[in-house]
């Protein structure tokens, strides 16, 4: 334990148990670790077993506890579709669908995902090649130019309508600011959510 | 990122006690075991290095009580904890007997962020303050006694309310001003048991110790908030003044709770954002309005009266006229609300 | 914001009108829905390892020491690139390809904030990204400059110090004419920093192959990184391929390459394993370019009928200390209106700061922010129409040099969106116009850009069954070239565009110039126009001498000039048509292969040559006999609450001539793009720089503030039919950074006209109006 960072008005503090944030009391106490406790297999190379279901498919992965859900569907899974635009939950890019609702994959830790379903952009569109209406609609309304922030807002349209937050422009372009378009094709994209709110089921 | 240790908890009493299990071996600012549930913050400050945590306690499967769920009662209504801000928002009873509630929690972030966050957690938010955030600028919060880069730099998003010599960040959260206004208490899980306070004893201002931001103990957590029945509360308002239309940080922001008579004001809560170091409940506003007829001079005199002790340190000086501004706005627009 | 009612009408795809192609759908755009669309980061690398950068926390001084001890110590790394590993790599060269002549690595001293002062290699992004965290440095710091104001900045005459920007345009006798002006403002503005902001991340991925270098980036210029990349790595630039099949946003910040690419490169050579280093948002805020900061002084001394006499326009830009980037704007608006006397100035202030760079429409916006804004002034000081003021002042004759523009549609883009905007509607009095607690305002301004082109080159091959493939090195940024490529080779191989592919965003290819300064579409259409005629006269010639059996052909005895190709035929006047497919198996082709060169009118013969090193010869519609620009007006209206001040844009027109539209489709995307910038500009974007320390302090995309999908109401994209044979081949002027120009000027003025308060420092924030 490193006492050189031990002023004694940082000693005061804790015992005043006015701690801005919880520590763990018993630095001072020196009381017995409890010996309950959950969590992911440790494996000797420092990694853990992580199972993630994405696009209704399992995946079992040895990951960093660090590992976003984001660099792990990207990096360790290999669908790069989902995007990374700033890794901080600012942008909107990397949204994904986690049992349905949307969600940041840039602010999710991969081993806290587990057991929940994920979808990603390449889930959306059917086996036979298909495509979902909110990405048919986005090709209608030249709702992108670059196509980076595409996949986020096209999930995010998604749990938007069934959300029910698709009943007017207005609505839309509210519940839809979460996803930063830098080419500005906003416009765009509130006109295909429209027309693909129509054509979805359960809308 | 420096690695952590990953608990999972599957009940409150776990929660508590992995979290004091955990070893500690840096100073007590900088804690060695965080709850995550959410997660918004907790990932965004790790990224930055802000908070380096050895031991991550997710609490997010914490079972046994009612944790992730929004009651109804004849006394009010009691949040969980877990409960994510994207449910709140929409909660039926919420949106009909507390619209100010439902305006903060719809008004923050995103829709993704509000899916994702729990009540519990956007309540302890920390502070946007770029020289927080950046571990290579002194900052008394992050690093007691290294000074405050904001007080003499780029301090337009910084407080005029409740700052010291020590501190100036802005308390970025909109729910906690709700809170505030509607006197709700919280009801935490800790080492020594269950306790229950207001929560406007929740958040510290800074004074001498910025690094201390709310009252909760070592491994304490919060489980339930519970916002008091008040019919009056139907007639609430929460105004959120941004540069840009939407996912912005409020710049100022005002929640107000109006009980009237016609136009006289029989009760007023007021709490005020975006301005101060905390959640900020303007009492001498409220006093300024009881008993009286609100109209817009009126409504002036009480923003004046929230904003006397006001400092301003530069680039933040229009948030005093702003702050008096949004507060105004505010109480006419509550005043017309039909309900 | 008002609900669009019109649920039925498409409007993301206009109708086209004359001289205009059809709105076809990208033809990427299924790539981008379902992500497929690959980009730099997403390529797939076995054995890849990560680099994280390390930059620097000062942004003046030097590294006095820099340790590695308890980064190397964290598990999985695998090295760190620092001072001394880039032996034998050439510092880069500023100007044309590299963003400056820093070379982060090759000398200790600190240039600016932010500055690479390691890059970390491990097997995993996490152990890089904790490594690079656990770099100990100590500096020698200095006091720095952080801008105009600072103590210690230099300043000096912009013109001669720069390649690009060589002479202060003058006519006349500016003194003489504005001290007998009747009217006359002198008014200073200016644009705060801005950065570009791209969705996408910047990356650098290289993998060695031998000796065979392959980089992974996004880039607007792979052609020039290429030759760059090389120079300083001291390789054959035929053993380098820079990749960069889609890239997601650039607006110019992708145009410049930076040292992290060399130094990469480095890395993976060392480790003989590919190694992607990805930039985070707040690193790209230093380790890449940006739009500086400005401030400008217009004079203007006019008649009481509104004819401006004399115009001054003294500009003020910032710079690094060893790199003169200069935009000098006053070369568009100096030839703006028909002005009597001209005068004009540009100064650079260096300051301890990274390297300036292109931002859409780089001189235009910050320049024409002051001189829209000064129109508007005078008009107010005139009490007229700020319509019927320019109107006055319109112009078809430079009054610089006296050429004439060789189109030029101004007064009809502002007719057609005044119309639009119903701007007649107006109350002119300041604060007139009201709707319950906000306070109307509409403005308006001109938008410019010049029409320039650049060498280059695309190879064609039709296949036997009418296939064809496109192949030039240029970069889909988003702008739609490459479906505007497969729109012109479609349309003069007289096929349907789903028979083109084009390959484009690789340097393998035959060379493109970078996707800036709106040249796409002119010069990669006019290049694969030149390459489809020619394909076009071997078909003819084929199909003249095309025999059906036996008998003459159906086009015997004709003239080549008298056939068209059409539907997937070869067709006559008279309607004899013979299907393509049919002419080219009887002709025995296997495949028929153009390799086009194209270069601009007036460019140097050596043109040509300087693309296959990487250089691009611009033609610049600015310069030359004549002008060749594009016009476009912006109507405005913000509302802005009489309490709380915050200043709203429900809507926008803006109407536009660009010559030839090859896709009404994306050409509107774009036009919609630049106008919404244009609020962003007007009204939220602004890097914030803490003068104590000249480090930037907002840097990230939550506190740099772009617009949001609800900050943006209706947006009227009017297209202008307009024909200019004389711009180029193609008949095509750019248009992708036009909508940018002037929108923030429109708002200002909307400002004003709402508040009676003229903001002349952008950005125009709440503070501002509270008075």
């Amino acid at each position: 334990m490193e006492s050189d960072n031990m002023t004694r008005r940082n000693f005061l503090a804790s015992t005043t148990g006015a701690a801005a944030v919880p520590i763990a009391a018993d630095w001072l106490a020196g009381s017995p670790a409890h010996a309950t406790e959950t969590m992911p297999v440790q494996r000797g190379d420092n990694l853990a077993n992580v199972t993630l279901r994405v696009n209704r498919q399992t995946y079992r992965l040895g990951l960093d506890g660090r590992t976003t859900l984001l660099d792990a569907v990207r990096d360790h899974i290999g669908l790069a579709g989902t995007k990374k635009g700033c890794d901080h939950g600012q942008c909107g890019a990397c949204t994904v669908l986690i049992d349905g609702q949307r969600h940041l994959a840039c602010m999710t830790f991969a081993l806290m995902a587990e057991g929940r379903e994920i979808t990603t952009i390449e889930g959306l569109a059917g086996p036979d090649g298909k495509l979902h209406p909110m990405q048919q609609a986005f090709i209608d309304h030249d709702a992108f130019q670059c196509g980076y922030c595409t996949p986020g807002q096209i999930l995010s349209a998604i749990a938007c309508v069934h959300e029910g937050h698709a009943e007017t422009d207005a609505q839309i372009r509210e519940y839809m600011s979460g996803n930063l378009c830098r080419c500005a094709a906003y416009p765009n994209i509130v006109a295909a959510i429209r027309q693909a709110k129509n054509n979805m089921e359960g809308a | 990122m420096h690695p952590f240790a990953y608990h999972r908890a599957e009940t409150g009493r776990q929660a508590v006690d992995l979290a004091r299990s955990s070893v500690m071996t840096r100073a007590p600012q900088q804690a060695s075991a965080q709850f995550i549930a959410g997660g918004t913050t907790m990932t965004d400050l790790m990224k930055l290095n802000v908070l380096q945590p050895e031991a991550l306690v997710d609490i997010n499967r914490m079972s046994g009580e009612p944790y992730d769920q929004v009651v109804e009662t004849a006394e009010g209504l009691r949040f969980g904890a877990l409960v994510r801000m994207a449910e709140a928002q929409d909660h039926p009873a919420v949106v009909r007997d507390y619209p100010v509630i439902a305006e903060t929690l719809r008004l923050a972030a995103s829709q993704q962020i509000r899916a994702m966050a729990s009540l519990g957690g956007n309540v302890l938010q920390r502070t946007r303050c770029a020289y927080f955030r950046e571990t290579s600028w002194p900052c008394n919060k992050r690093n007691p006694g290294s000074g405050c880069a904001a007080i003499n730099g780029m301090n337009r998003q910084h407080a005029v309310l409740g700052t010291s010599e020590h501190c100036i960040a802005t308390y970025p959260g909109d729910f906690a001003q709700a809170l505030i206004a509607l006197e709700a208490s919280v009801e935490t899980l800790g080492p020594k048991g269950a306790r229950r306070f207001p929560f406007a004893t929740l958040h510290r201002a800074p004074e001498a110790s910025p690094e201390l931001e709310t009252r909760l103990e070592p491994g304490e957590l919060i489980a339930f908030i519970d916002v008091p029945a008040r019919p009056w509360a139907r007639r609430s308002h929460y105004l959120k003044v941004r540069d840009r239309e939407s996912y912005e940080f409020a710049v100022a922001a005002a929640a107000i709770v109006l009980d009237l008579d016609g136009e006289i004001v029989r009760q007023a809560r007021i709490a005020l954002g975006g301005v101060a170091t905390v959640p900020w409940r303007a009492s001498a506003a409220e006093d300024a309005l009881v008993g009286q007829r609100l109209d817009e001079d009126r409504a002036l005199a009480a923003a004046e009266a929230a904003f006397t002790d006001a400092r301003s340190y530069g680039a933040n000086d229009f948030k005093i006229s702003l702050g008096k501004r949004t507060l105004m706005r505010a109480l006419l627009e509550t005043k017309r609300m039909e309900i | 914001m008002p609900d669009n009612l019109n649920g039925d009408l498409n409007v993301a795809v206009p109708q086209p009108q004359a001289n205009m192609g059809q709105p076809v759908a990208r033809i990427d755009g299924r790539a981008k829905v379902t992500g497929e669309a690959r980009y730099a980061a997403d390529i797939p690398l076995g054995n890849l390892a990560y680099g994280v950068l390390a930059t620097s926390a000062i942004a003046r001084g030097s590294v006095r020491d820099i340790r590695f001890d308890d980064a190397r110590a964290v598990p999985g790394v695998l090295d760190i690139i620092s001072y001394g590993d880039l032996e034998g790599v050439e510092k880069p060269t500023f100007g044309n390809v590299n963003q400056s002549s820093i070379g982060p690595l090759h000398e200790r001293k600190i240039w600016h904030d932010g500055q690479i002062v390691a890059l970390v290699v491990a097997d995993s992004f996490e152990a890089a990204s904790e490594a690079a965290s656990k770099i100990r440095i100590e500096y020698v710091e200095e006091k720095p400059s952080a801008s105009f104001d600072s103590a210690g900045v230099e300043t000096m005459d912009a013109a001669g110090v720069s390649a690009l920007f060589q002479e202060d345009p003058q006519s006349g006798d500016f003194n003489a004419a504005y001290a007998t002006a009747a009217v006359k403002l002198d008014a200073r503005y200016s644009t705060p920093t801005q950065h570009h902001n791209p969705i996408e991340l910047f990356s650098t991925t290289c993998a060695w192959n031998g000796d065979r270098l392959t980089v992974y980036e996004p880039s607007q210029n792979v052609n020039g990184f290429k030759h760059a990349i090389a120079t300083q790595l001291h390789i054959d630039p035929a053993n380098v391929r820079v990749v960069s099949p889609f890239v997601g946003g650039a607006f110019g910040s992708k145009g410049p390459m930076s040292p992290r690419t060399a130094i990469v490169a480095i890395a993976a050579r060392r480790l003989n394993r590919p190694v992607r280093c990805v930039v985070s948002r707040m690193q790209g805020f230093t380790t890449a370019t940006y739009r500086a900061e400005t401030r400008h002084r217009i004079r203007m001394g006019a008649d009481t009928d509104g004819k401006i006499a004399a115009f001054s326009h003294e500009g003020w830009e910032l710079t690094s200390r060893p790199d003169a980037y200069v935009v000098g704007g006053t070369e568009t608006t100096a030839s703006l209106y028909g002005y009597g006397a001209v005068r004009t100035k540009v100064s650079l202030v260096k300051a301890d700061r990274s390297t300036p760079g292109y931002m859409r429409s780089p001189p235009e916006v910050p320049y024409m922010f002051a001189l829209e804004s000064a129109i508007d002034e005078l008009a107010v000081a005139l009490n007229m129409d700020p319509v019927e003021l320019r109107r006055r002042n319109d112009t078809q004759v430079d009054p610089i040099k006296g050429g004439r523009y060789t189109s030029r549609s101004l007064m009809e883009c502002f007719d057609r969106a005044a119309e639009a905007f119903s701007w007649a509607r107006r109350a002119p009095e300041p604060g007139s116009m009201r709707d319950g607690d906000w306070l109307i305002g509409w403005g308006c301004a001109s938008a410019v850009y010049p029409t320039n082109s650049a060498p280059a080159a695309a190879r064609i091959r039709l296949f036997p069954d009418a296939r064809v493939v496109v192949q030039t090195s240029s970069q889909e940024i988003g702008t739609g070239i490459r479906t505007v490529a497969a729109q012109m080779a479609a349309e003069r191989l007289g096929l349907e565009i789903s028979a083109i592919e084009v390959e484009m965003g690789d340097s393998a290819l035959p060379p493109a110039p970078v996707s800036g300064g709106s040249i796409s579409t002119a010069s990669i259409c006019s290049t694969i126009l030149k390459g489809c005629d020619a394909i076009r006269r071997r078909i003819f010639q084929a199909a003249l001498s095309d025999r059906a059996g036996d008998s003459a052909g159906p086009f015997a005895g004709r003239n080549a000039d008298d056939l068209d190709l059409k539907g997937g035929a070869v067709v006559a006047p008279d309607g004899a048509s013979v299907r393509l497919t049919d002419v080219l198996g009887r002709g025995g082709f296997g495949v028929i292969e153009e390799y086009a060169e194209w270069a601009p009118e007036g460019v140097p013969p050596d043109g040509i040559q300087k693309l296959y090193r990487g250089q691009n010869a611009f033609k610049s519609g600015s310069g030359g006999d004549r002008l060749s620009f594009a016009f476009g007006a912006e109507f405005v209206e913000v509302r802005i609450n009489t309490y709380t001040r915050e200043i709203r844009v429900p809507r926008i027109v803006g109407a536009f001539a660009a010559g030839r539209i090859m896709n009404p489709r994306t050409a509107r995307s774009q036009l919609m793009g630049g106008l919404i910038w244009g609020i962003g500009s007007a009204l939220h974007e602004a890097t914030e720089i803490d003068p104590r320390a000249a480090r930037i302090v907002n840097r990230d995309i939550a506190d740099y503030l772009i617009a949001v999908n609800a900050d943006v109401g209706d947006v009227d994209v009017i297209l202008v039919p307009e024909e200019d044979s004389a711009v180029n081949p193609a008949g095509i002027k750019g248009l992708g950074e036009l909508g940018n120009v002037g929108t923030n000027a429109a708002v200002a003025n909307a400002v004003y006209h709402a508040t009676g308060l003229r903001i002349r420092d952008l950005p125009i924030r709440i503070e501002k109006l509270i008075v």
